[in-house]
């Protein structure tokens, strides 16, 4: 059963990129595309997968509704397997064989590390969508190219200390930390976040991706009296946490990065998984009005394998390409062709957009690439399966 | 790891293809646009960590799954050095010699370990230093790498096209280095060790250098390439270098073609191209790439280039002169000082395990003599030319040559002045005969990287193979020769050292008459120019009529010392030799007469291992009930013979029919199923499992499992000795009783006919009586029984019928009590002198 | 919580030492060594998954059933990626091994799903107390499971007939071929014996991490260093290095962290066998000239 649709899954996109591109073939000039780079292969596929899903939907609406400059819009997807060479190429390819008027990046903030300078010394508009390391947008070039649509990893920081002390009372937290790129960058935002109120912390730990055992790590922060934790981790090594703590029994209030949003953390981490209090930028629910509701359905309709809530993981990642597609689209009416320079002037002269994470008023201005911010965030945790918002 | 290699080049075919690809390269860096410029460039640095490592894994026979590392290395030396401000001639260079650094370091474990062992110590090294670079954060900017790494200053030409420019120049030089360096001294040492590790020390190399070089070539080549990359993408960070890049990297050297010269180009081109021409597959993409890859392995499993090199590049056919300059091989062989003791060997032994493999064995061998050193299989002569040459070292005992020798390592005894051939040759598979020679020549001695063989030493090189007599092309690889070219090259490679002492282990084995008369007056020359030349040799005619004076070893003693003639009446030595005539085998009660419907007919069977045919044409009938003996000295293709039958080493040519079946072409498993038992030679019991799982597992491909109980009781009757031991591991038992145990696990098949193969071998003689009174018995119960052994008075007393090989053809064929007196076979074994 | 890492290191050991006997039966058979192990092991985990969890099949048939089909994946290895390169005297069998797990690895992930999944297994998922320390009940049955496995084989090797046909190939293939034992057959009996230790740690594992198509990848690794550690051509030798590399990773873990848990093991691993060229428990074997 499973396999017949996943197998089904493939076919169909198969099919329809063969048939796009014969139909490309007799009329290019009509096609407008759009590159993405991401992890589609190994552990980050699944957020790849999601940043595929929330373009590809918001790709539908605009092309029903008669494309961008009345063209219609085209997904080029390129795996950068998380390595950054392998991103740089692949960026050079859609921008200059394929010539993309706007590419998006992925999850790996090296990866979007990589690709930014060529973004602006060749001026073509890079959107993240996921990536939250800090110098992406403020990469200091005279001529930002790159925009973003995503959380900002010290201001997430930020605002994770400051939910604990509002929150827990937190004193002196404890750093649990994957040992990965964005790992290491969360960790100066928390030092920044954490020195600039002068609270002393318990500890930094770090973990890897494929620790079956956190206990050592987690007594250590325990031991140095550790009275929250502040976690930074993908979906399983979360997991691994919450498991670990069961196994201590140690009841300590986590506060978290998006991280368990990426997968089925209630699932992978068990019953405890909603004591995990982590940040969002959006989140599907039941009961869904307006937008979401409108985007759910067509998620449910264009990809027969998401059925519950459970199945649009992560939501952050749909939301964010989602919307910024739309606001991409908005940029390129605004600039009236697909030269670079001009879209980015586009992004700037964007008024409003009422989207899935907020109503975007002026979201990008030369000072502000970054279209989301602190006031955007959510704290959600985890009831039966679906994320739902903290009532604060 | 073993790879086919090494061009065996034409003239400036690869300097001309290397021009044509420079300046394709340098065209194609001017016209193409950014995306295809980018790719050019990641195909030239990867072309160039691709011939360093082929450098390791072609030339070294190494290998290296940590490979990135060194690219990783070179690119954050680089990447650091450049954002310091430093010009990047100067980080690229400093990138180089870091990782070559690093590589020699490495070089210290690898070298101890092979196989692998050696896959994961570099596995291990590069997850090390992946993780290094992650840990060291204040230098390397832990994982989120280094930014903002700088474009180099280009002059008036766009950065992304200087590089370009400079990443081609680094790929033709790396594969201009890696031509040069396979024909130059470094390369030729390297590649002797790769070949055959035991003969490269035996003439002076030491192992532990050229494989350390190779480490430290390879890793340069990646550092260098490393430090390109990390201004070409202008960020790196650990990512950047992941594991599955280092299989790529071997995986290219492997496809394109090990110890090729543009293997690793092709191999790059696929690595860096069919990724980007998959690209638009997204998530399928590296599915299908590792589905071209495992394509690409079954279509070339050792290298596009290999299968191309092999049918397109034939070397020019260059053959020695008939006669050598006498002059400059006087002078070049003479040495200086001959006035001296020459080689003094005092009371030597050493012990294997419980073994004494050879104990208080002392001679001396004086400049321009010949000292052979004979004895039956297994005596220990083999044992005391490793203790001379190197190979073992002496539990007791002095060897001496000017100075002490005894237990230093093989590769100084060598510099010291005494090379060797081997009982079976070791000439440096996959380079030329000339190589072999010229590497040979270097003494142990490096040499240089880059510059090709002086012409002096090549004809010297060819004066050498003059003087032995090599008649075929210099440009021959070696690994094609004949048999008896094989033999003479390696005399003359051992001679190219212009050793004070000689050491020879069985010279004629496996060669003609004529030959083994060549290689008799080739000794008498080459002692004459003041050599001291020692053999060993199971050809007595060749010994008899060659040595100076003769050592005879029996079980690992010395029985006789003397000059030919004394040793050649001595009882002892034709008592070791022959076999005792004292035993008297029961004989059959009345002569055979059964059935002429042949249970074996072998007929016309021609075997070669690779070479030259060891046995040539031999026919010959075992019919229902008899007991039949091939006779012969050792190498005559007796063993050969029975592994043909049992199908362990199919014949190239003719016919095996047995019960009326073809079988040539079948497996030694079907073989076995169809009722033919071998026992064969050394007993081959396996040694862990009990004797009563032994013999029941000769009785493994029996249908009716019904009576093994009985049939091991009935092994135990005939073999009283086995049942104490019934329950022991085999491996413990002594070699009499292990022999026991192998013929009674092929009696367990019930088989219509069972072959032996040298039973009596390096049994005591007590034991050998035991062993043929069995046979004979077995005999007498109508078993079917082909019989090998060189103790020919043993073998005739129980067979009926005998065939006589020598060198690969039956001379000789007839009763065996005709046989038994006859002078004829005598000359087989001990020479015509004899007789 | 030296309690609690010695028992998570100890269960870890002995997951290493199963995969790493894999490597171990496949090498002293054919001296060949199956780079895909990683991969056996993820299939075994994610079969298992699927045919318990989204099947709901009882565990038991749910183990039965995906054993079987990585026994048929190590057959398929050995036909495949193996016998064509072995046969031919070439060594390309390691490209195509890892070339075969990577293509594995890739065909779960757009099969199976690229989300790791949790292989709950209810009667399992209890935590234990002992001396004071939290542990998962898994923790103690993996080691247990791999005694009985280690104990087994030990039985099978030495009491069975199939035992003492592989012994006597491995002590002597030539003359195993003598006896009419076909050495093809049980070098493919012993690629599906080795990925069928490598599904069952799988299975072993799964309900401790979560289960996806990169599971295997860091694992096998890991095995092949303590199969080599060990010195591959010993069984007790790998089991033994299984236990030293899972003990020593976790007590690596507790004093210095996680992170440097690789660099440390790894230049051991190194250090080790710059001193014992043959592994811990290997001996050297006498140069023949």
């Amino acid at each position: 059963m499973k396999i017949r649709t996943r197998i089904k899954q493939w076919l169909l996109p198969l099919s329809m990129a063969g048939l796009v591109s014969l139909a490309g073939l007799a009329q290019a000039e009509e096609i407008l595309k759009v590159g993405l780079v991401a992890a589609l292969s190994g552990q980050s596929a699944k957020s790849g997968e999601a940043i595929t899903r929330g373009l590809t939907i918001a790709i539908d609406e605009i092309n029903a509704s008669g494309g961008i400059l009345g063209r219609q819009v085209e997904l080029l997807r390129r795996d950068d397997e998380s390595n950054p060479n392998k991103g740089l190429l692949a960026a050079r390819e859609l921008v200059q064989k394929e010539e993309v008027a706007v590419l998006f990046g992925g999850l790996d903030t090296p990866v979007s590390l990589a690709i930014v300078p060529l973004a602006n010394r060749m001026k073509f508009p890079f959107m993240g969508v996921w990536a939250a390391g800090t110098p992406i947008t403020h990469n200091g070039a005279d001529e930002n190219y790159v925009f973003r649509v995503s959380a900002v990893d010290e201001l997430v920081d930020e605002a994770l200390v400051q939910y604990g002390i509002n929150q827990y009372n937190m004193k002196k937290p404890g750093m649990i930390l994957i040992n990965n790129p964005w790992g290491e960058s969360n960790e100066k935002g928390f030092r920044k976040a954490l020195e600039s109120r002068d609270m002393e912390w318990a500890g930094i730990e770090r973990f890897e991706s494929g620790d079956t055992d956190v206990v050592p790590q987690l007594s250590r922060l325990k031991n140095s009296g550790a009275d929250a934790l502040l976690m930074v981790a993908n979906v399983s090594p979360s997991a691994q946490v919450v498991k670990s703590l069961d196994r201590m029994g140690w009841d300590v209030p986590i506060i978290s990065h998006w991280g368990p949003a990426g997968g089925r953390f209630s699932e992978l981490a068990g019953e405890n998984a909603d004591k995990v209090h982590f940040i969002q930028t959006f989140t599907f629910v039941d009961d869904q009005k307006g937008k979401g509701a409108e985007v759910m359905t067509a998620l449910k309709n264009r990809f027969p394998e998401i059925k519950t809530l459970a199945d649009v993981t992560p939501a952050v990642g749909i939301a964010n390409a989602y919307d910024a597609m739309h606001l991409t689209a908005l940029a390129i009416k605004n600039a009236g062709n697909t030269n670079g320079p001009a879209i980015r002037q586009g992004y700037y002269n964007i008024d409003s957009y009422d989207g899935l994470i907020k109503n975007y008023q002026s979201p990008f201005s030369p000072e502000q690439h970054d279209a989301v911010g602190p006031k955007d965030y959510v704290f959600t945790h985890f009831v039966d399966g679906r994320i739902v918002p903290l009532d604060l | 790891m073993n790879f086919p290699s090494m061009p065996r080049s034409i003239p400036l075919l690869v300097p001309g293809l290397l021009a044509l690809l420079a300046v394709v390269a340098s065209v194609l860096s001017f016209t193409l646009g950014g995306y295809g410029l980018l790719v050019l460039t990641l195909i030239a640095l990867t072309t160039t960590v691709c011939s360093g490592l082929n450098i390791l894994v072609g030339l070294s026979g190494q290998i290296s799954f940590g490979h990135v590392a060194f690219y990783a290395i070179g690119a954050y030396v680089s990447a650091l050095m450049t954002m310091a401000g430093l010009p990047l001639p100067l980080a690229m260079l400093t990138a180089a010699l870091a990782s070559a650094l690093v590589g020699a370091l490495l070089a210290i474990p690898a070298v101890r370990v092979s196989g692998p062992y050696l896959a994961m110590v570099t596995i291990a090294f590069g997850f090390i230093v992946h993780h290094g670079l992650i840990e060291w954060r204040s230098v390397t900017g832990g994982s989120n790498g280094l930014a903002g790494v700088p474009m180099p200053e280009t002059g008036p030409l766009p950065a992304d096209t200087g590089l370009a420019l400079m990443a081609c120049g680094l790929m033709v030089a790396s594969l201009l280095f890696f031509h040069r360096l396979a024909t130059s001294g470094w390369g030729r040492a390297i590649r002797s060790v790769k070949a055959t590790e035991i003969a490269a020390r035996s003439l002076g190399f030491n192992p532990v250098q050229t494989k350390t070089l190779a480490f430290a070539l390879s890793a340069l080549f990646a550092g260098l390439a490393g430090s390109l990359l990390s201004p070409l993408m202008m960020f790196i960070n650990p990512d950047s270098f992941p594991f599955t890049q280092s299989i790529l990297f071997v995986l290219a050297v492997i496809v394109g073609g090990a110890g090729t010269v543009f293997g690793p180009l092709l191999g790059a081109i696929l690595i860096v191209l069919v990724p980007e021409l998959l690209s638009s597959m997204a998530e399928m993409r590296l599915l299908l790439f590792s589905g071209v890859l495992l394509a690409v392995l079954w279509i070339a499993p050792t290298g596009a280039l290999g299968v191309l090199q092999a049918r397109f590049a034939r070397p020019p056919k260059v053959i020695p002169e008939a006669k050598p300059d006498q002059q400059r091989l006087a002078d070049f062989l003479t040495r200086e000082g001959n006035e001296a003791r020459g080689l003094e060997v005092d009371a030597i032994g050493i012990r294997f395990g419980g073994v004494q493999a050879a104990h208080g064995v002392s001679f001396t061998a004086k400049p321009g003599t010949v000292t052979s050193i004979i004895g039956p299989n297994g005596a220990g002569k083999t044992t005391v030319l490793n203790m001379v040459s190197g190979f073992y070292a002496p539990d007791t005992g002095r060897i001496s040559l000017d100075s002490e020798l005894a237990g230093l390592s093989a590769w100084k005894i060598a510099r010291a002045g005494i090379s060797r051939t081997y009982q079976t040759t070791q000439l440096f598979a996959g380079m030329t005969v000339l190589e072999n020679l010229l590497a040979g020549m270097q003494r142990g001695r490096l040499g240089d990287c880059w510059r090709k063989p002086q012409a002096q030493r090549v004809a010297l090189a060819m004066d050498l193979l003059a003087l032995v007599g090599y008649r075929g092309s210099v440009h021959a690889p070696a690994e094609v020769l004949p048999h008896v070219d094989r033999r003479l090259v390696e005399i003359a490679r051992a001679l190219a050292l212009a050793p004070k002492v000689l050491l020879l282990d069985e010279p004629a084995a496996g060669l003609s008459r004529a030959d083994t008369d060549r290689v008799t007056d080739l000794l008498r020359t080459v002692a004459g120019y003041g050599i001291a030349v020692i053999l060993v040799e199971h050809d007595m005619t060749m010994v008899m009529s060659v040595s100076d004076r003769v050592l005879v070893l029996d079980s690992g003693r010395p029985i006789a010392w003397g000059d030919p003639e004394e040793v050649r009446v001595n009882p002892d030595v034709v008592r070791a030799y022959l076999g005792s005539t004292d035993y008297q085998a029961p004989p059959r009660p009345q002569s055979w007469d059964g059935s002429r419907d042949a249970t074996l007919f072998v007929k016309d069977v021609v075997i070669d291992y690779g070479a030259a045919p060891v046995v040539q044409g031999v026919s010959l009938v075992v019919n229902p009930g008899e007991l039949i003996a091939i006779l012969g000295a050792n190498g005559a293709g007796k063993s050969s013979i029975l592994q043909a039958i049992a199908g362990l080493h199919p014949a190239s040519r003719g016919s095996v029919v047995f019960n009326n079946e073809s079988i040539e072409n079948l497996d030694a498993s079907r073989i076995a199923g169809k009722g033919l038992a071998l026992v064969p030679e050394g007993r081959q019991v396996f040694p862990e499992l009990s004797v009563r799982d032994n013999l029941l597992m000769g009785a493994y491909t029996r249908t009716d499992k019904n009576n093994l109980e009985q049939d091991v009781e009935q092994i135990l009757t005939r073999f009283p000795r086995l049942k104490d031991r019934i329950d022991s591991p085999a491996g413990l038992l002594s070699g009499g009783e292990q022999q026991m145990v192998a013929i009674g696990r092929g009696l367990m098949a019930r088989p219509s006919i069972l072959l032996l193969d040298e039973p009596s071998l390096g049994l005591a003689p007590a034991m050998v009586a035991e062993l043929y009174d069995a046979l004979a018995a077995l005999r007498d119960e109508g078993v079917t029984l082909l019989l090998v052994d060189q103790m020919a008075n043993l073998a005739l007393q129980v067979a009926d019928r005998a065939y006589v090989l020598e060198t690969g053809c039956v001379v000789h064929s007839g009763k065996a009590e005709s046989l038994r007196n006859d002078p004829e076979l005598e000359a087989a074994y001990l020479g015509d002198n004899v007789a | 919580m030296i309690t609690a890492s010695i028992i998570s290191g100890l269960g870890m050991g002995s997951m290493y030492a199963l995969l790493a006997l894999g490597f171990h039966i496949t090498f002293i058979v054919s001296r060949t060594v199956n780079f895909a192990q990683g991969s056996a092991m993820m299939v075994g985990a994610v079969l298992g998954y699927t045919f318990c969890i989204t099947w709901g099949l009882p565990w038991i048939v749910a183990a039965f059933l995906a054993l079987a089909l990585c026994a048929v994946y190590g057959l398929a290895i050995e036909r495949f990626l193996v016998r064509p390169f072995h046969s031919r005297g070439s060594e390309a069998w390691l490209m195509a091994t890892v070339a075969g797990g990577l293509l594995m690895d890739n065909l779960v992930m757009l099969i199976f799903g690229k989300e790791p999944r949790r292989f709950l297994l209810e009667p399992v998922d209890h935590r234990l107390e002992i001396f004071g320390s939290g542990v998962n009940l898994m923790q103690l049955i993996i080691p247990a499971v791999v005694a009985v496995i280690v104990v087994a084989l030990i039985l099978v090797r030495r009491y069975t007939r199939l035992g003492k046909v592989l012994g006597a190939t491995v002590q002597n293939p030539s003359a195993a071929r003598m006896m009419g034992i076909h050495v093809n057959r049980v070098v493919a009996v012993s690629f599906a014996i080795s990925t069928v230790f490598a599904g069952i740690a799988g299975l072993l594992i799964a309900p401790l991490v979560s289960v996806h198509s990169e599971m295997g990848m860091l694992f096998g690794l890991k095995a092949f260093a303590v199969a080599i550690l060990g010195g591959i051509a010993s069984a007790n030798g790998v089991v033994m290095a299984g236990l030293l590399f899972g003990l020593a990773e976790a007590l690596i873990i507790v004093y210095l962290g996680s992170t440097m848990a690789q660099i440390v093991t790894f230049s051991l691993v190194i250090v080790a066998l710059a001193i014992r060229p043959n592994g811990l428990f290997g001996s050297r074997t006498l140069v023949k000239v």
